[in-house]
C-alpha cells in the first residue's frame, strides 16, 4: 500500500514539476491570446514564432549561439583532454593551487568574467565577435570539462592503454581504437556541459558580445515584456540542448 | 623509445611519462591564467584606476563609493539572503530527493534530474507563466498566497533556482549512493542499528561530501546571479552582479569602477565560502 502511495506521489511530482510545465510553455508559445481567467488559451497562432524570428532575429541569434557553442566545446574538449589526463594519472600535478585556478571561474559571478575581458577584447579587436564570445565561454566551461574527464582517465585507462602498448599499436590507433572508445561516455558528458554551459550563458555574452547577440540575451526581455515571444524563443531554445543531450545519453552505450 | 617501454612505466611511474603527462596541464592552465586571470585583473585595474582622463594613478574612489552606496548594501544583504534561502532549501530537498529515488528504476532517476540540463531562463520563462499575477496558478486556484515574481523579497527568484538546482544536487549525492553504501547500510541494520543509527553513521557519511560540494557549487552560483533575477526578480533591491549591470548603463566615467568592485565583492564572497567548505570538510574528515 505505501509503495503504491509512494508510486503515485513521485508521478504526480513528475507532472506537476516537469510534463505541466513544459506542456505549458508549448501552449504559450502558440496562444496569440491567453487573457485571465482563462484556463487554455482563447486563440492560437504564430505570432510569437512570427515576432521571435522577424524583429528579435531568432535565426541569427540562434545560429551565432549554435556556432559559439560548438566551438566552445570542441576547445574546451581539446584543452580538457591533456589537463584530465595530468591531474587523473599524477598526484603531484593536482596541487591546491592547480585546483583553485581550474576551480575560480565555477566559483566567480560568470558576468566578472565577462565585464573583465570586455576592454581587452575591444583593445583586441574581438568584441562582438564569434572568437571573442568562444574565448569568453570557453574560460567558464573548460572547468565543468577538465573535472568531469578527470574521471575517465583512472586505471582502468591507463591498464587498457598498457595493453595497447604491449600489443605494438601507434599511438594514433592507440588514440582511436582504445583511448577514445574507452573514454567516450565521459567524453560525451564533458561535451553535453561544455555546450550547455556556453549555450546558457547570459552574462558573459551581454558583456562581451556587444552588438552580437545570442539567443539568452534575445529572449531575456521579452520574459518581462511578451511572454508568448518569450516561449516561443524558449521553444527554439530547448531543442538544440535537447538533441545534444539525447546525443550524449547514447554516447553513454558501449564503453569499451 | 624510453616512454614506450611499458615495464619501465610500470615501474617507475616518474620517469619521462610523468613529465611529459604534467605538461599536458600547461594549454588548460595557460587558457586560464591569461582569460580568467586577465578578466580578474582587468576588473580589479578598472575599481582601481578611474577610465577615461584622471590621472591614471591607482585611489580607492570606487570601493569607498560602492561601500557609502545604501543601494549597494541593499544588493548585498539581497543576494546573501537570496543565496542562503536557495542554497539550504535545495540541499534539503536533494537529500529528501536522492534518498526517495535512489531504490527506484531508472525512469524515476531520469525524471529526478528531469531540470538539470533546463537552461534557468527557460525556467523562468515558466515561472512567469505559471506565478505571475494571473498566471495560470492563479487562474486555476482563484488566487495566490504571496507573489512570487518581482517579490522584493526575492522568492520568485528562490523558486526558480530550487527547481533548477535541487536536482542537481541530488545527482551528486546518487552517484555516491552505489551498492556498497547499500551494503554497508544491510549490514548495519542486520547488526541491530535502528534507522536513524544507519542514517547518522553510514548513509550520512557517504553523502556529506557530495553535499557540501552540491551546496558550495549551487551557493556560488547563486551569489554571481545575473539573469534570473533581472527576469522574474525585483527592480529593487537587486543582486550584486544586477547592481553591476546597472552601475555600467548610469554613469560612464564612475560606474564602471563601481561595477569592477561589485563583481569583486560577490566573487570574494564566492571564494571565501569555498576556503570555509574546504575547511569544514577537512576538519570533518579530521574528526
Amino acid at each position: 500500500m505505501a509503495e503504491r502511495i509512494w508510486k503515485a506521489a513521485g508521478w504526480m511530482a513528475v507532472g506537476l514539476l516537469i510534463v505541466l510545465p513544459g506542456l505549458s510553455l508549448v501552449l504559450q508559445s502558440f496562444a496569440n491570446s491567453w487573457r485571465a481567467p482563462a484556463v487554455f488559451p482563447q486563440e492560437f497562432g504564430l505570432r510569437g514564432f512570427e515576432i521571435a524570428f522577424s524583429s528579435a532575429g531568432a535565426i541569427g541569434a540562434g545560429l551565432d549561439s549554435l556556432a559559439v557553442a560548438s566551438a566552445t566545446t570542441a576547445l574546451c574538449l581539446v584543452l580538457a583532454w591533456p589537463a584530465a589526463r595530468a591531474l587523473a594519472q599524477c598526484g603531484i600535478a593536482r596541487s591546491p593551487l592547480v585546483v583553485l585556478v581550474i576551480a575560480l571561474p565555477l566559483l566567480m559571478p560568470p558576468y566578472l568574467a565577462g565585464f573583465g575581458l570586455t576592454e581587452w577584447f575591444i583593445r583586441l579587436g574581438l568584441d562582438a565577435t564569434v572568437i571573442g564570445l568562444v574565448l569568453a565561454h570557453t574560460v567558464l566551461a573548460l572547468p565543468y570539462a577538465v573535472i568531469i574527464l578527470t574521471f575517465g582517465f583512472g586505471s582502468h585507462l591507463r591498464e587498457l592503454e598498457e595493453m595497447a602498448d604491449l600489443a605494438g599499436l601507434s599511438r594514433l590507433r592507440r588514440l582511436a581504437w582504445v583511448s577514445l572508445p574507452s573514454v567516450r561516455p565521459t567524453l560525451a558528458t564533458a561535451a553535453l556541459l561544455s555546450f550547455l554551459v556556453s549555450w546558457s550563458q547570459y552574462g558573459p555574452s551581454l558583456a562581451v558580445g556587444g552588438g552580437r547577440a545570442t539567443l539568452p540575451v534575445v529572449m531575456l526581455p521579452f520574459i518581462r515584456t511578451d511572454p508568448q515571444v518569450a516561449a516561443a524563443l524558449g521553444m527554439l531554445f530547448i531543442v538544440p540542448a535537447m538533441l545534444v543531450l539525447v546525443w550524449a545519453v547514447r554516447s553513454q552505450r558501449n564503453p569499451l | 623509445m624510453e616512454a614506450r617501454d611499458p615495464e619501465r612505466r610500470l615501474t617507475r611511474p616518474g620517469g619521462r611519462t610523468a613529465v611529459s603527462q604534467h605538461l599536458g596541464l600547461l594549454p588548460a592552465l595557460a587558457v586560464l591564467l591569461l582569460l580568467y586571470g586577465g578578466a580578474v585583473l582587468g576588473a580589479l585595474r578598472v575599481s582601481l584606476i578611474p577610465l577615461g582622463g584622471g590621472t591614471g594613478e591607482l585611489t580607492l574612489d570606487a570601493w569607498g563609493a560602492v561601500f557609502a552606496d545604501p543601494t549597494f548594501l541593499d544588493a548585498l544583504a539581497f543576494t546573501i539572503r537570496i543565496t542562503v534561502i536557495a542554497t539550504a532549501i535545495s540541499a534539503l530537498l536533494a537529500l529528501l530527493l536522492a534518498l526517495s529515488v535512489r531504490d527506484r528504476g531508472l525512469l524515476a532517476r531520469v525524471s529526478s534530474a528531469g531540470p538539470v540540463p533546463v537552461p534557468h531562463l527557460l525556467v523562468a520563462t515558466v515561472a512567469v507563466l505559471w506565478l505571475a499575477p494571473g498566471g495560470i496558478a492563479d487562474r486555476v486556484l482563484g488566487g495566490l498566497p504571496l507573489n512570487p515574481i518581482r517579490d522584493p523579497g526575492g522568492s520568485g527568484v528562490i523558486l526558480v533556482y530550487v527547481f533548477k538546482e535541487t536536482p542537481f544536487i541530488a545527482l551528486l549525492l546518487l552517484a555516491s549512493l552505489g551498492r556498497s553504501v547499500r551494503q554497508r547500510e544491510e549490514a548495519a541494520r542486520v547488526l541491530g542499528a535502528n534507522r536513524l543509527q544507519a542514517f547518522t553513521w553510514v548513509l550520512w557519511p557517504a553523502l556529506r561530501a557530495p553535499l557540501l560540494l552540491g551546496s558550495l557549487i549551487v551557493a556560488a552560483f547563486t551569489i554571481g546571479s545575473f539573469e534570473v533575477p533581472l527576469a522574474v526578480g525585483p527592480s529593487y533591491p537587486q543582486t550584486l552582479a544586477g547592481w553591476a549591470f546597472e552601475a555600467t548603463r548610469g554613469d560612464l566615467i564612475s560606474g564602471e569602477g563601481e561595477a569592477a568592485a561589485a563583481l569583486l565583492v560577490a566573487g570574494a564572497l564566492a571564494v571565501a565560502l569555498a576556503a570555509i567548505s574546504a575547511r569544514f570538510a577537512r576538519n570533518v574528515e579530521g574528526g
